[in-house]
């Protein structure tokens, strides 16, 4: 009986053995670097890197695609160093975070590769004064017209409400602006800007002017002669901010202006659509600000664990960060390249081109510490969404939700201004 | 068919299957082991070991039934509680994710700054004769050369050198170029800090390129302390999981490590204003909110029930459609009901002719929460009620009309009171699921409308399950997991002790019967 016992035992020894053969996962190799990405860009980069494998000699580059962008984020937040990726490739709101947690690792560049990016792109990626990665592309907005509708381009916000006014009924139109591309607190960050508030703002130096403090008054003086109705202290209709529909309303021509994301551009190109392409004009005549961000390629601390770290980082400089990179990227990609060389490069479109233009014309890094600040009660996203809820919706008093905005901004603002 | 339980084919069946258990078990535990996790190692270890001695032995016949449940019960209800208990007394958020060493290496390698210049030469990586790793240094820009290993810098004269296209040396006498193929298998060449300069050294920034650097945090493992060699500042364990600057405790190093702050967390929920306010709100709305849902629910049930009680043409087609939201999957239904009251494209609003912002305003936010809850559970109390009140003899209510009760008399007197005896446990059980009712709220509100801009940091129709989820998981930036484990930890204690009562009013049922 006892003998009996212990063959069973051998038998399920045995076959514990062949069956965790079978599954006992291949090791990490040391000369593969692991690149995860979301679902628009993964797929972008695994054609990219089987057309051309060899960016860094003896490494294999292995791309992970996530479900969606929010995905990555959430892998990346369990992320360890077993299970990290060497590079990922997201937005520069990711940096603050995974910096202060100790999953990014710095990133030095030679004088010649920080000379092919502006100093806030390199801001975008930085924090506490080490670079964590390199600019891929440009994430920004620009506002399209539609030109069968308008003839002329707007040169100020007011030309654009006069025009939504004189053809509302005659044109039939819904509304005068959607807000599309990146919602109501990114997106929106120029409809702000235009007209008179802005949460920060860049000296000529490329820093940021941690003294500057919107004037309440006026952008709400603003907020009452373009956006409110008189009567019902709610949106006069030019600017809807709830309408979900805006986009097909801008399709059908009942809409004539609307900011959209430059990675919105092809779906209006392959629609046939007659646009022209500018940054919003601001009340007096500029430009409204934007938030012109880039998307970047970092660098983990996991790759040291690796034993990938040199093979990433030259991965960074090679492909990601070199003009050749960006041009073959984008070209499937289709956003506006980082890189001053990819960007003046034959081989990037004109639509990439000229959102490239509009951030150059008017727009401000995207500072993650200033916009995640909470200091004041909430952050930039929360109460820029709030501010248009309570006034082109629930009809509150534009001036006094202003100042109760300005405080908030200026609260975040101030507490770290330190780390700037 | 009791056949195939037993004799031969049962016992290979038996061995293969726990064969392969074991294997997938074993696997995890080396896995557990290999990723320093001894507590899950062990007690995935201890699982495999009890699984085999308990189906290979005849030690115990019940605990072949009750093993696995209690293993998966110690797995999935034990250890998450006792580790949500755990993260509760400590610092875990933000900035504070890493153990206490990989902290310390991390601050190390961001201790590491350049040279003012932001200096970087083209290298080539090789070994010198005395098989040691050196790099081969092109200062293009000065015109210099030379060759560094860990300890020694030495100048090579520009004759001596070979260059590429670029005027990179790339050979030079007493030195072996190693290829970029052999150094991407073997990365201990990039681990070494060059000599340069005094104290900076050269760092391997990728195949080609170095840069200038100079290490000027240093930490001292007897003392702890760690000082920024450049500044002089010293820095020390603040016991809250950062170095803080010494004299300048609000100064901090990044990234800190989890560190036990014992009842903080919990403090905290009543001592912060920004934490303790929106806090006492949600708890209120939370009550309102479940206690409302099963009160409502309950009485249209009873109310819909009692009416298909009696014989009437269609019940069972009446019946069939007031079990149809039952038998829906929720989420569909909350999305369909959210929809619905969407202001631009949704049906209520087209129905009534209105442009009612529903999710916008606080109090019309709430009622919707309500309304649709109520759509989504009154199916499930329609059905207990109709068993119910099926199970109340017909006549006590027969003797009370004969005594001459009316039809409300014999409602409030007889009928309601029994259902109440038999459902209580039942709405307690309601009341406990729905003080929980994550997926309604996340799926229908997100929890708002958060009004940020007059200080709201909750949102109307948070409840408290969904105000700790957006503490833990909210803002990337501002996670706080020990915060929300010291609020889960609060709903715990109030669920388990609505529960506890539930069981005794169950035991109080049992009595009755």
């Amino acid at each position: 009986m006892q003998k009996k016992r212990f063959g069973f035992a051998s038998v399920i020894a045995a076959t514990a053995l062949v069956v965790s053969g079978l599954l006992v996962p291949s090791a990490h190799a040391s000369n593969e670097i692991i690149v995860w990405a979301d679902e628009t860009r993964g797929p972008h980069l695994t054609k990219l890197i089987a057309a051309k494998g060899d960016w860094v000699p003896g490494y294999t580059i292995k791309i992970v695609t996530f479900s969606s962008y929010s995905a990555l984020g959430d892998a990346l937040a369990k992320a360890t160093g077993t299970s990290g990726p060497d590079i990922f490739v997201g937005g520069n709101d990711w940096v603050v975070a995974s910096a202060k947690t100790g999953k990014l690792a710095p990133v030095t560049l030679t004088a010649s590769q920080k000379a092919q990016f502006t100093g806030g792109q390199l801001y975008d990626l930085s924090y506490g004064g080490k670079l964590y990665g390199v600019p891929l592309d440009i994430n920004n907005v620009g506002m399209i017209y539609n030109t069968k509708l308008v003839p002329n381009a707007p040169k100020t916000f007011g030309d654009m409400v006069d025009f939504y006014k004189a053809n509302k009924t005659k044109l039939g139109l819904k509304n005068g602006l959607c807000v599309t591309g990146g919602g109501l607190s990114w997106g929106g960050l120029s409809v702000f800007s235009a007209l008179g508030a802005d949460p920060y703002i860049m000296t000529p130096h490329g820093k940021v002017q941690t003294t500057y403090r919107f004037n309440p008054n006026v952008f709400g003086a603003n907020m009452n002669k373009y956006l409110l109705d008189p009567v019902t202290h709610k949106s006069n209709g030019f600017w809807a901010s709830s309408n979900t529909t805006c986009n097909d309303d801008f399709y059908t021509g009942k809409v004539p202006y609307s900011i959209i994301g430059n990675w919105e551009w092809q779906n209006y190109v392959d629609r046939g659509f007659a646009m022209n392409l500018q940054p919003v004009p601001s009340v007096t005549g500029g430009y409204g600000k934007m938030f012109g961000s880039v998307s970047g390629a970092f660098l983990t601390s996991y790759a040291a664990l690796h034993g990938t770290a040199v093979g990433a980082k030259s991965l960074l400089v090679n492909l990601f960060a070199s003009t050749a990179g960006q041009v073959a990227y984008e070209a499937i990609e289709g956003r506006p390249p980082a890189a001053k060389g990819a960007q003046s490069d034959p081989g990037v479109s004109d639509a990439q081109k000229g959102f490239g233009a509009a951030a150059a014309l008017s727009s401000i890094p995207q500072i993650g510490v200033i916009l995640g600040s909470n200091a004041g009660g909430s952050n930039y996203w929360d109460s820029s969404a709030d501010y248009w809820t309570q006034t082109l919706i629930n009809g509150k008093d534009a001036v006094v939700e202003a100042r109760k905005l300005s405080k908030i901004w200026n609260a975040d603002l101030a507490a770290v201004a330190s780390q700037l | 068919m009791s056949g195939i339980f037993r004799g031969k084919f049962a016992l290979i069946a038996k061995i293969i299957f726990l064969g392969i258990t074991t294997a997938i078990m074993a696997l995890l535990t080396e896995h557990a082991f290999a990723q320093k996790q001894f507590v899950i190692g062990s007690f995935i270890l201890v699982a495999t070991l009890a699984l085999n001695i308990v189906y290979l032995t005849k030690i115990s016949i019940p605990f072949k039934f009750f093993l696995p449940g209690i293993l998966f019960f110690f797995a999935f209800v034990i250890a998450p509680i006792f580790f949500t208990v755990q993260m509760s007394g400590y610092k875990y958020q933000t900035g504070n994710y890493l153990d206490k060493p990989a902290a310390l290496e991390q601050v190390l390698i961001l201790g590491a700054q350049p040279d003012a210049a932001g200096t970087t030469f083209d290298i080539n990586v090789g070994k010198t004769p005395s098989n040691e790793y050196a790099i081969l240094v092109s200062d293009i820009t000065n015109n210099k050369y030379f060759i560094s290993t860990k300890t020694q810098r030495t100048d090579v004269p520009k004759a001596s050198l070979k260059f590429d296209a670029n005027g990179v040396a790339i050979a030079a006498p007493n030195f072996t170029p190693i290829s970029a193929i052999d150094l991407a298998k073997n990365d201990a060449y990039s681990k070494i800090n060059y000599k340069y300069e005094g104290k900076y050294y050269i760092a391997i920034e990728g195949q080609n390129s170095g840069g200038v650097f100079r290490q000027e945090l240093s930490y001292d493992a007897k003392t702890g302390v760690l000082t920024n060699t450049a500044t002089g500042a010293t820095y020390v364990d603040n016991h809250r999981g950062n170095f803080a600057k010494v004299g300048s405790p609000s100064e901090i190093l990044n990234p800190g490590w989890r560190a036990p702050i014992w009842f903080e967390n919990y403090s905290r929920l009543f001592s912060d204003p920004k934490i303790r306010i929106p806090l006492i709100r949600v708890f209120t709305w939370t009550f309102f909110f479940a206690g409302f849902t099963v009160l409502s629910t309950f009485g249209l049930g009873l109310l819909l029930a009692m009416a298909l009680n009696r014989a009437m043409r269609g019940r069972r087609v009446y019946r069939s459609i007031l079990i149809l939201p039952y038998a829906m999957p929720s989420v569909m239904s909350i999305l369909i009901w959210a929809g619905m009251f969407d202001s631009d494209f949704g049906a209520v609003n087209s129905i009534l002719h209105t442009s009612v912002h529903w999710f916008q305003n606080p109090m019309l936010a709430r009622g919707v929460v309500l309304l649709v809850n109520l759509w989504l559970g009154f199916p499930y109390f329609y059905l207990i009620c109709s068993g119910s009140l099926q199970a109340i003899p017909n006549e006590l209510m027969e003797a009370a009309a004969i005594d001459g009760a009316n039809p409300r008399q014999v409602f409030r007197k007889i009928t309601l009171p029994l259902l109440l005896q038999i459902l209580s446990p039942l709405l307690i059980a309601s009341f406990a699921f729905n003080f929980n009712n994550f997926n309604l709220i996340y799926l229908l509100t997100g929890g708002g409308p958060t009004q940020t801009l007059n200080g709201e940091i909750a949102g109307s129709t948070d409840i408290l399950i969904s105000y700790t989820y957006k503490i833990a998981f909210g803002n990337p930036n501002l996670q706080d997991f020990g915060l929300a484990s010291a609020i889960s930890v609060l709903i715990f204690l109030i669920v388990a002790s609505i529960s506890m009562y539930g069981l005794r009013r169950s035991k109080v049922m049992e009595t009755f019967v």
